[in-house]
């Protein structure tokens, strides 16, 4: 007994002398995970493949049903409108990329990033390429779409043929207002889809916008063009951002005070191409911090008034709300630019226009 | 029905053995020397074994929450959110014998690190004690002491099963051996988890979700090994050597909303601690210890489908799409934890009591993704002393004062000062003290985003400087036949809190709002608050007469906390989050032996808590919720016994259903039924070569 004791005491000892050793259990993932996700691209790519050219939609991508349906829509469309071409819908956002494909989707979603897509169409040799941007405006994530698209240029993986890299065609579609022209025909499609609304009481659009110190592409100023154009068909239009110094939707309220909008119906819309978070919860959510006490907003020092929605902060300042106008539901204004045909259009004829793109720098340029 | 109580007492005669045994257990948290219950300097709450037993707790949530009335816990998806009188987790210092507990889950401490079939006993003890214990210190401290194993021989199994497969194994060898001695434990911990409600919160513009899968408590497992031995060379000396290895996983469902109920990881942690000491008794009576520690605790993203998450590309290239796949795993966290303390308490002429001790403290953290440069440390030493002085027959004072020093925040000095004073039946205890805590190295420096209803990224501060508490409390305690009332009343004052304030969204790093662009729906920033203060009283009441004991604790709390914003040059009130002004306890239990084989324990308890305030996510609910236990002895055959615990947790079926994504006042998931048996063999007693009776024995690290 007592030798079998002594026996387990020690084997006792022994366990406690691994348990400081059995720590190091850390995982190194390398870069070759890197490749194995571009070879399930590729797989998707060589299965999906019926045509020599390809359309790619890029968008920020969403975690909502209805961005999912309202991009279904757009790309079927696309396929109608453009024969011989395969379409394919990109997202540049990780996390939607992620959700998107996870869990039971009703339908399957490979949302890839742009980078992925274009080295695969690279590896399976499209002759043509056409990368469309579903940006509205060109500010910061456009600039990211033309990056992808640089890095595929220059065959940055390094892997691609050159032959076929100096031979593929490779065209750009402008985002949905590229330029001042573009805002002006946004405006009028705007107007045909929402001036029964304009006509009730003010219309506003909620656009995203960029950050001043984002705002690299001066592409901002789209948005006050966009009002300008608006309101030359009825001054009850107004545009205003998420982001944008200076236009967020106090400033959208002090024009349209010093238009003599000061009671009456408020209506929104999301200058967006699907109704997200933004559309959900900035525009229509129920966020409120109105203060009781003093009866009035607390504006920030950037002239904003926070973790407030436009629909809270207009129906506080004595303006009318109809709350199913701020539902995505039947009759209600939280949809996308891209659930409207005569937008879709706008899309397909910036596709339509694509302008070829020269990002090709041979990897040899002494040959 | 306190009045009631102390009416009764009047009638009451006969002191019952059981609450005087109570009030005679030894409790060593509030000075770190042994003293009895009812001459303790601080005033301390304790769950005896006996309670612990008849409650039949299945983990140390449902024991605390229970049986105090203090404490408050909200058991969400990433784990339990713990509060003591109204300061969370962070500001709770929790020992396992003496030791600090290392390791949390999403910040809270991981309470799963503690068997609760192996616990003897927990002492808790209010307000800052950083003058003994240091670092975090502040709201209060709790002292799980495990149990004492001195059988030749013990092979015990405990099994527990409940509702939703709640299932709760713990296994112990006992062995002892001449001068040796070994304890090897194991236990695991699973449940299914549960789902309260099926409903998400949306927005008033969206269609609502009615068919989440999304869980209310997810599905987890974890286990835990560990080994302690311990070696008596001779008379007064004994050394010992303890290590753990733990695991934890928790599981999320996925479901068809990838707004709301698809995730691509699930959750896991690895946990392993090694430790060496010994005391030594001198031939005057003086006591010294030593404790080496090591603890480490890694925490992972287990992937579940492919996922693009933070990595490095090829160039070495920080960012945020690194593609990931089913089976994969990424290190978010490891924190290691290396510390050594000496201490020594001396006897002192004029009924003096002098410890004193030194430490130094270790801490390194490694997140390859989540910290610039991939990793940050910290150095701590210290130098403290103690002195218990029974300067009069009725009077008792103790003063503490801790010297720290920390590698960012320099030099600090932490006075203590208690009092007591007995009159007949009464003492009286007064105390003031001051806690710190030391910004942790996941406060300076993590970043992180945390996916749940909507994304919120959390960033650390380098400027955080070091939260400092004085603390206040004036309590009675008034112990007579049978019965046995405390009542304290508290003022804890807190400053450079440290807590998340919202800022803007444009501040988060430039490749992390391109990435999540909209989605980012709050960044958060670690801050020292100006002041927060908490103040309160705890009232405690107990009464046993012969086989009944029945008890209330009730804890009346309010807040007061400011926040600088800077925008306004103003402070800003704001409420501690989880706050709520009432909440209590009542039990009532009732045991009898029928026969040499056959003991019946029956326990009625209640828990109630009025409304938690939140800053963000609604308000939590009031809620009450009952259990009832029994506990059945059904004595021994030979060297083997048996026990078998079942009862009934929330008799009344109380379920919060709020929609997920906003606060609940409680997780229950309506009522639960479990049932535990406990399997016992021993053999002979070890023939004891240290007498020592300090319970420093003890408090050797098997959880830790």
């Amino acid at each position: 007994m007592k030798k079998i004791k002594f026996l387990l005491i020690a084997m006792m000892a022994m366990m406690t002398t691994a348990v400081f050793t059995a720590c190091s259990d850390d995982d190194d993932d390398n870069v070759s995970n890197m490749e194995r996700y571009q070879k399930e691209v590729e797989k998707t790519v060589r299965k999906e493949k019926k045509n020599d050219k390809a359309i790619l939609l890029v968008a920020f991508g969403s975690t909502w049903q209805q961005a999912y349906d309202a991009f279904d829509l757009t790309r079927s469309e696309y396929a109608a409108q453009f024969p011989g071409y395969d379409v394919y819908l990109s997202f540049s956002s990780a996390i939607c990329i992620n959700r998107a494909m996870a869990g039971e989707n009703t339908g399957k979603r490979n949302f890839y990033e742009p980078k992925y897509w274009l080295e695969a169409f690279g590896r399976v040799q499209y002759k043509e390429i056409v990368v469309q941007s579903m940006q509205v405006i060109p500010g910061e994530e456009f600039s990211r779409v033309v990056n992808a698209m640089k890095d595929f240029g220059n065959n940055s993986n390094g892997d691609l043929d050159d032959k076929y890299m100096s031979e593929v065609t490779l065209k750009l579609g402008m985002p949905l207002m590229y330029t001042e022209e573009d805002a002006g025909k946004l405006a009028t499609q705007l107007d045909m889809n929402l001036k029964t609304y304009a006509q009730q009481g003010a219309m506003l659009f909620m656009g995203h916008g960029n950050p001043d110190e984002y705002d690299t592409y001066k592409a901002n100023v789209r948005y006050t063009q966009l009002e300008e154009k608006l309101q030359a068909i009825n001054p009850n239009y107004f545009v205003g951002t998420v982001d944008m110094m200076d236009n967020f939707k106090v400033q959208v309220h002090d024009r349209m005070v010093e238009k003599g909008l000061t009671t009456g119906k408020v209506f929104c819309f999301p200058l967006m191409s699907i109704a997200g978070d933004h559309a959900h919860n900035d525009m229509a959510g129920d966020d409120d911090a109105w203060d009781e006490e003093k009866g009035a907003f607390e504006v920030n020092e950037d002239g904003e008034v926070e973790d407030t929605s436009w629909k809270m902060y207009f129906s506080h300042l004595g303006y009318t709300i109809d709350a199913k106008a701020y539902t995505d539901g039947e009759g209600g204004l939280v949809k996308g630019l891209l659930e409207y045909k005569n937008i879709r259009n706008l899309y397909i004829n910036h596709t339509k226009n694509a302008e070829v793109v020269d990002f090709y720098h041979s990897m040899y340029p002494e040959e | 029905m306190g009045l009631a109580l102390m009416c009764l007492a009047h009638t009451a005669l006969a002191q019952d053995a059981l609450l005087s045994d109570s009030l005679e257990e030894v409790v060593v948290t509030a000075t770190g020397t042994q003293h009895l219950l009812k001459n303790a300097p601080v005033q301390t709450e304790v769950i005896s074994g006996r309670m612990l037993r008849q409650y039949g707790g299945g983990s140390l949530e449902d024991i605390l929450g229970g049986l105090s009335a203090s404490f408050a816990f909200n058991e969400g998806d990433m784990g339990s959110q713990m509060q003591m009188n109204g300061l969370g987790n962070s500001y709770i210092l929790i020992l396992v014998d003496g030791k600090r507990l290392h390791g949390d889950v999403g910040g809270q401490n991981d309470l799963g690190l503690i068997d609760p079939q192996n616990i003897e006993r927990i002492e808790v003890v209010k307000g800052a004690s950083s003058a003994l214990y240091g670092s975090d210190a502040i709201a209060g401290v709790i002292n799980i002491i495990t149990k004492r194993h001195d059988e030749s021989l013990l092979l015990e199994n405990s099994t527990r099963y409940g509702s939703y497969n709640d299932i709760r194994q713990h296994n112990g060898i006992g062995l002892a051996w001449g001068r040796w001695k070994s304890y090897t434990n194991f236990q695991l911990q699973h449940s299914d988890g549960w789902q309260n409600t099926a409903t998400e919160h949306t927005p008033s513009s969206a269609a609502p979700v009615t068919d989440s899968r999304s869980k209310t408590v997810n599905e987890h497992t974890n286990w835990q090994l560990s080994e302690q031995l311990t070696f008596t060379p001779m008379k007064n000396l004994e050394l010992y050597a303890s290590g753990s290895v733990y695991g934890k996983g928790i599981y999320r469902p996925k479901g068809k909303y990838p707004k709301y109920d698809v995730k691509t990881f699930d959750l896991t942690y690895r946990n392993a601690s090694a430790a060496v000491g010994g005391q030594w008794k001198t031939a005057a009576g003086d006591l010294v210890t030593l404790d080496i520690d090591w603890n480490r605790h890694a925490y992972y993203h287990s992937f579940t489908s492919t996922t693009l998450a933070e990595g490095f590309d090829a160039d070495g290239q920080f960012i945020l799409d690194f593609p990931y796949f089913k089976g994969q795993r990424l290190l978010q966290s490891d924190q290691r934890r290396t510390m050594a303390h000496l201490k020594g308490v001396f006897a002192l002429p004029y009924g003096q009591r002098l410890s004193a001790g030194i430490e130094a403290r270790y801490d390194y953290l490694k997140a390859p993704t989540s910290v610039e440069n991939g990793k940050a440390d910290d150095n701590t030493e210290a130098l403290y002393v103690q002195d218990e002085w029974v300067a009069l027959g009725w009077l008792q004072l103790t003063g503490g004062l801790r010297l720290n020093r920390n590698e960012g925040f320099g030099w600090r000095l932490t006075p203590k000062l208690s009092t007591m004073v007995s009159v007949g039946d009464v003492r009286l205890r007064g105390t003031w003290s001051q806690g710190f805590k030391t910004p942790a190295l996941k406060e300076m420096n993590y970043r992180y985003i945390r996916e749940m209803n909507s994304i919120i990224m959390y960033l650390g501060n380098k400027d955080l400087k070091a939260q400092t508490s004085n603390y206040f409390s004036l309590g009675s305690e008034y112990t007579h036949a049978g019965l046995n009332v405390t009542v304290t009343g508290y003022y804890n004052k807190v400053d450079n809190m440290i807590a998340l304030a919202t800022i803007d969204r444009n501040e988060a790093p430039l490749a992390y709002r391109q990435q999540y662009g909209e989605m980012l729906n709050k960044v958060r920033r670690y801050k020292n608050m100006e002041d927060a203060r908490t103040y309160g009283v705890d009232v405690s009441v107990r009464y046993t007469r012969q086989e009944w004991t029945a008890g209330l604790g009730y804890s009346y709390l309010d807040t007061d906390a400011h926040v600088y914003d800077a925008d306004h040059d103003r402070l800003e009130k704001v409420v501690i989050d989880g706050m709520a002004h009432h909440k209590g306890n009542v039990f009532a239990t009732w045991e009898h032996r029928f026969s040499p084989h056959y003991q019946l324990g029956i326990g009625l308890y209640g828990r109630m808590s009025s409304k938690r305030y939140y800053q963000i996510d609604g308000n939590g609910k009031a809620f009450h919720t009952w259990r009832l236990s029994t506990t059945h002895n059904l004595g021994s055959r030979g060297k083997t016994s048996y026990r078998v615990e079942a009862g009934v947790d929330n008799i009344f079926n109380y379920v919060d259903r709020t929609p997920h994504g906003l606060h609940l006042g409680t997780t229950t998931p309506g009522t639960t039924v479990y049932a535990t048996l406990t399997i016992r063999f021993s053999q002979g007693k070890n023939v004891k070569f240290n007498k020592m009776s300090n319970s420093k024995i003890h408090q050797n690290d098997e959880e830790d």
